[in-house]
């Protein structure tokens, strides 16, 4: 892996996601309407609302950061520029993490605008720190960013990239604690659940939302959620060849 | 025949008869899933030669250039490039030029030029800008540079796709039609660069299924069925008919008829 190339990759991804002007908007303006959406839902149910809250917001990071880059991905392979890559001295991780870095910017101002979207327009009650928030959601959007460009390794096409979304994303909503907390699911769900890289987001979102607490004390959620991060990192480079 | 050295009339000014093949090829054989697509394909290819692969669709070409490229494993058998397997390692001495334009739509072309020559470890900035500068007058798009490859037109993406091949200067090119929607004027352009390559020691090979690139060609294979059905310089292949007038077409068209390998020229 080199430096050179990985930062060109970068900048390059980053160019082309600012030259798509309308894309550009969808991924700045889709957030902000799902989020004013949950809002207007909630808007007569505080305590459910501040409640649900991190579940939604680290819901609806992973969703719109998985399908950025899984649909990003692929269309680099659907339109060869992959495959020419790999007829150059590229290495698999200097194709990775630039993608990671390029499509990293645009994933974390989404998931700062679906935040602070969250707490201010649709003002849900927190007693964490903000940035705090943040460095949860930034571990999560790595781990989003990662399994879009490992699922889009799999898929032939954008049709194919959608069809991962009920796959990855269903078991996920219901068992994470989402739709009720963990402990409340039937025993022979509960062990499954840990498993869940999501369940970590939202239980480290939550304490630091509802309960006040630092990232220190979450700092194990951290942890599983930065494993599956370099996990699925190193797994992608393995099948990432596939052209 | 002709001696393997022997390319034409057009350059090899710089090989002898004993140089290692810049590409090799040997036992090769390739499927998709049960369906295969070459066959146990014997090809050998001296520096400095413009090598045609020429056959109808589905005859293995664009496999075949994939395969050189190191973009897919062979089943069986062997393939070198300049006495390598291809891969990582040294492929920035391989310019390739997919059938596919695979360009970067919403760069300019000089972004695209560019970004392929920094992948092929063009560092330096002001050498990659002379690269750059040097491949886009090639191509003749010196006055396209800072357009976006959306607003191009076939021919021109082509053009381009063939200045990401060239930027870097390799030894090595394999171009996967590269002369398809190119207008007959830019058509003998080409062929004079690539003329012009040759006889400074760069190897070149071609798909086409056109009979105008081939009799371009130093050296000549005829791909049938996943293997080359005849091998040698157009004039030997054209002198297979036994009718002084014939072209490469007329030739062509004999050999599958006669559908055998016996009598054929061959490397």
């Amino acid at each position: 892996m080199t430096f050179d190339r990985t930062t060109a990759i970068a900048v390059r991804v980053m160019r082309e996601i600012v030259r798509d002007r309308r894309s550009l908007a969808l991924i700045f303006l889709a957030p902000l309407l799902v989020m004013a959406l949950v809002g207007f839902s909630f808007s007569e149910k505080q305590d459910t609302l501040d409640r649900v809250a991190p579940a939604l917001i680290s819901v609806f990071t992973l969703l719109f950061t998985f399908v950025l880059t899984g649909i990003s991905f692929l269309r680099e392979r659907s339109q060869g520029t992959l495959e020419r890559l790999y007829v150059t001295p590229v290495g698999r991780g200097d194709v990775l993490v630039g993608y990671l870095l390029g499509f990293l910017v645009f994933a974390a101002l989404q998931s700062l605008i679906i935040l602070l979207f969250t707490v201010f327009v649709v003002d849900v009650n927190y007693r964490g720190d903000l940035w705090q928030m943040f460095v949860v959601l930034m571990v999560l959007t790595i781990f989003g960013v990662n399994l879009g460009i490992f699922a889009s390794t799999f898929a032939r096409n954008e049709f194919q990239v959608v069809q991962f979304i009920p796959m990855l994303f269903a078991p996920q909503i219901f068992l994470s604690g989402v739709v009720m907390p963990v402990e409340e699911l039937p025993g022979y769900f509960q062990g499954p659940a840990e498993v869940l890289p999501l369940t970590h987001a939202v239980r480290a979102l939550r304490e630091i939302m509802l309960r006040g607490e630092a990232l220190g004390d979450v700092m194990s959620e951290i942890a599983v959620l930065a494993a599956y991060a370099t996990g699925l990192l190193v797994v992608a480079m393995a099948t990432v060849r596939r052209t | 025949m002709a001696s393997e050295h022997d390319n034409g009339g057009r350059g090899g000014t710089m090989r002898g008869p004993e140089q290692r093949p810049a590409v090799e090829a040997r036992g090769l054989s390739f499927a998709f899933g049960r369906r295969p697509v070459l066959r146990d394909l014997v090809l050998s290819v001296q520096p400095g030669t413009a090598f045609g692969m020429l056959g109808a669709n589905g005859s293995g070409k664009t496999t075949l250039v994939r395969l050189l490229a190191g973009l897919l494993k062979p089943d069986s058998g062997d393939v070198r490039v300049l006495g390598n397997p291809p891969g990582p390692g040294f492929s920035d001495r391989i310019g390739y030029m997919p059938q596919l334009n695979a360009l970067y739509m919403s760069l300019t072309v000089r972004e695209n030029v560019e970004f392929f020559a920094r992948m092929c470890g063009v560092k330096d900035r002001q050498a990659r800008t002379a690269a750059v500068d040097s491949v886009l007058e090639l191509v003749e798009l010196a006055d396209r540079g800072r357009d976006r490859i959306t607003s191009l037109s076939g021919g021109m993406r082509q053009r381009v796709s063939l200045a990401v091949a060239l930027v870097h200067t390799p030894p090595v090119l394999l171009l996967d039609e590269p002369t398809v929607g190119l207008d007959p004027e830019l058509r003998a352009t080409f062929w004079k660069h690539f003329g012009r390559m040759t006889r400074e020691g760069t190897t070149i090979l071609i798909s086409s299924h056109t009979m105008d690139d081939a009799s371009h060609c130093d050296r000549l294979g005829f791909l049938r069925d996943g293997r080359f059905i005849a091998q040698g310089t157009p004039d030997e292949l054209r002198s297979t008919t036994g009718v002084a007038s014939a072209s490469l077409e007329d030739a062509f068209l004999h050999l599958v008829r006669s559908g055998s390998l016996d009598g054929a020229p061959s490397s």
